[in-house]
């Protein structure tokens, strides 16, 4: 009888116990709740423009030097250059500052917008600039 | 004395009122239909815009111990435009899916607000189908509409609909524009002008359609008067006084089911011509194609209009439609 009961406790804790560690918190997370991981990883590995009806306005693959951090892209002629949405496909784990959270005017072609990438352990920040050349 | 096992005892107290709670109350035939009924359905989906109808199907019924149906009546509380009917046949569908007209009434005779079908065959059930076309004076303001039976016993049942919105924007559909001669769009008068009348109507002339093959990007435009013309306005000697600014925003997918008459369940209506935002919003939009749109705010920002590309050739013509709301009329 006793063993019986020792058994049901087992059944009943263990994946109780096994759940709790489960929820376990400790690793950190940055001020966007972000999960800082060990990736020291800090590049942009691809880029794209749309335009103000969310259709590409790229004319050719966008040129990415990681090494300058720059990102030169050419665009359709007859792009409104005022309300562009531009998209960064980043290294694992990394984020962008500032935050793009709409329409970004990239008429002023003299003064190349810039954003920070920042590594996946938020040690890293990597500036790059965005040329954009009308076709 | 017994003990009781409290134990065994509490599962059974909990299954004994789960059990309770779920009794079923006993089934009761409805009372029979006994007097001249009727119900109603609005077929329409999207905004009401004038002279554009707005369908519903009318059902009524009466017992066969009561007589028969004798007229049914739709009273609209703005007189429909001309073409607003009642049907004075019934439908069904047959084995291949086609609606198949049964008469059971005369035509519908409409005397004011009032369209009235009489029926001619003896008939104790139907469904007719009630067409208002919206009128111009019914835009931005509230309809409403009484649905009534009469049957040969002298009773009557009356449904009410509504109210429904009108919306404030106007339609025109299929408006042919072509690069070398229909090729100056007026939002104010919804129409396409040549150079000739373009000249003679310059104040109200918003967009210039042009098709260009180069560069290979441009295609079909729709360009703004005022545009850069070395850029956007290649080859176009514009007519005298023809100067506006239009502000022109693309967009795409956004086939509105009025405009495209095509299967898509989009709708475009007053609200969304209010909240576009023109701020930063360019004067030309080129690379146009089929289902493409592009809204659009007239230099004096009397009117927004939606404005949606139905088809394109390449030999430089199109036609298009547009949605148009004046923002200056309360």
């Amino acid at each position: 009888m006793k063993k019986t009961a020792y058994r049901m406790a087992l059944l009943v804790f263990l994946p109780a116990a096994a759940m709790l560690s489960a929820c376990q918190k400790g690793l950190p997370v940055d001020e966007d709740g972000l999960l800082i991981t060990t990736r020291k990883e800090c590049f942009v590995s691809n880029f794209e423009l749309l335009g103000n009806d969310f259709v590409s306005v790229r004319n050719g693959v966008p040129i990415i030097d990681t090494v300058a951090q720059t990102i030169n892209v050419t665009v359709n002629f007859g792009t409104d250059l005022k309300n562009l949405y531009p998209q960064f496909t980043l290294a694992t784990d990394c984020k962008l500052d500032p935050k793009i959270t709409g329409k970004v005017d990239f008429s002023d072609l003299a003064n190349p917008k810039t954003w920070t990438v920042v590594s996946g352990d938020r040690q890293i920040r990597k500036a790059y600039k965005v040329f954009v050349k009308v076709q | 004395m017994r003990n009781i096992d409290m134990k065994r005892l509490l599962p059974a107290a909990l299954a004994l009122t789960l059990l309770a709670s779920c009794e079923k109350s006993e089934y009761k035939i409805p009372d029979p239909i006994s007097e001249i009924s009727n119900d109603c359905i609005k077929r329409t989906l999207g905004p009401n815009i004038a002279t554009l109808p707005i369908e519903f199907v009318y059902a009524m019924a009466i017992p066969n111990t009561k007589g028969k149906l004798a007229f049914a009546e739709v009273e609209a509380s703005i007189p429909g435009a001309a073409g607003t009917f009642l049907e004075h046949r019934s439908f069904y569908t047959n084995s291949s899916g086609v609606d198949v007209p049964v008469t059971v009434g005369s035509p519908s005779v409409t005397s004011g607000a009032k369209t009235k079908v009489t029926f001619s065959v003896d008939t104790n059930a139907v469904s007719l189908r009630y067409y208002y076309i919206v009128p111009d004076e019914a835009r931005g303001k509230q309809v409403t509409f009484t649905f009534s039976v009469t049957g040969s016993d002298g009773k009557t049942a009356t449904m009410k609909m509504g109210p429904y919105d009108v919306s404030k924007m106007e339609i025109k559909r299929l408006i042919n524009v072509s690069n070398s001669n229909l090729m100056y769009l007026s939002i104010a008068d919804m129409t396409a002008y040549n150079a000739a009348s373009a000249a003679s109507n310059a104040a109200k002339i918003d967009l210039v359609y042009l098709y260009r093959t180069t560069p290979a990007v441009f295609t079909h435009g729709l360009v703004a008067p005022a545009a850069d013309p070395a850029a956007y306005l290649p080859g176009v000697t514009l007519p005298a006084g023809v100067n506006n600014n239009t502000k022109v925003v693309k967009v795409f997918n956004l086939q509105d089911r009025n405009l495209a008459q095509l299967q898509y369940g989009i709708y475009v209506d007053d609200i969304d011509l209010q909240k576009v935002d023109f701020s930063t919003a360019p004067n030309f939009a080129i690379g146009l194609r089929a289902e493409n749109g592009v809204w659009v705010e007239t230099a004096d920002k009397k009117y927004r209009a939606y404005v949606f590309i139905n088809s394109v050739t390449t030999t430089g013509t199109a036609v298009v439609s547009m949605l148009r709301y004046d923002q200056t009329t309360k």
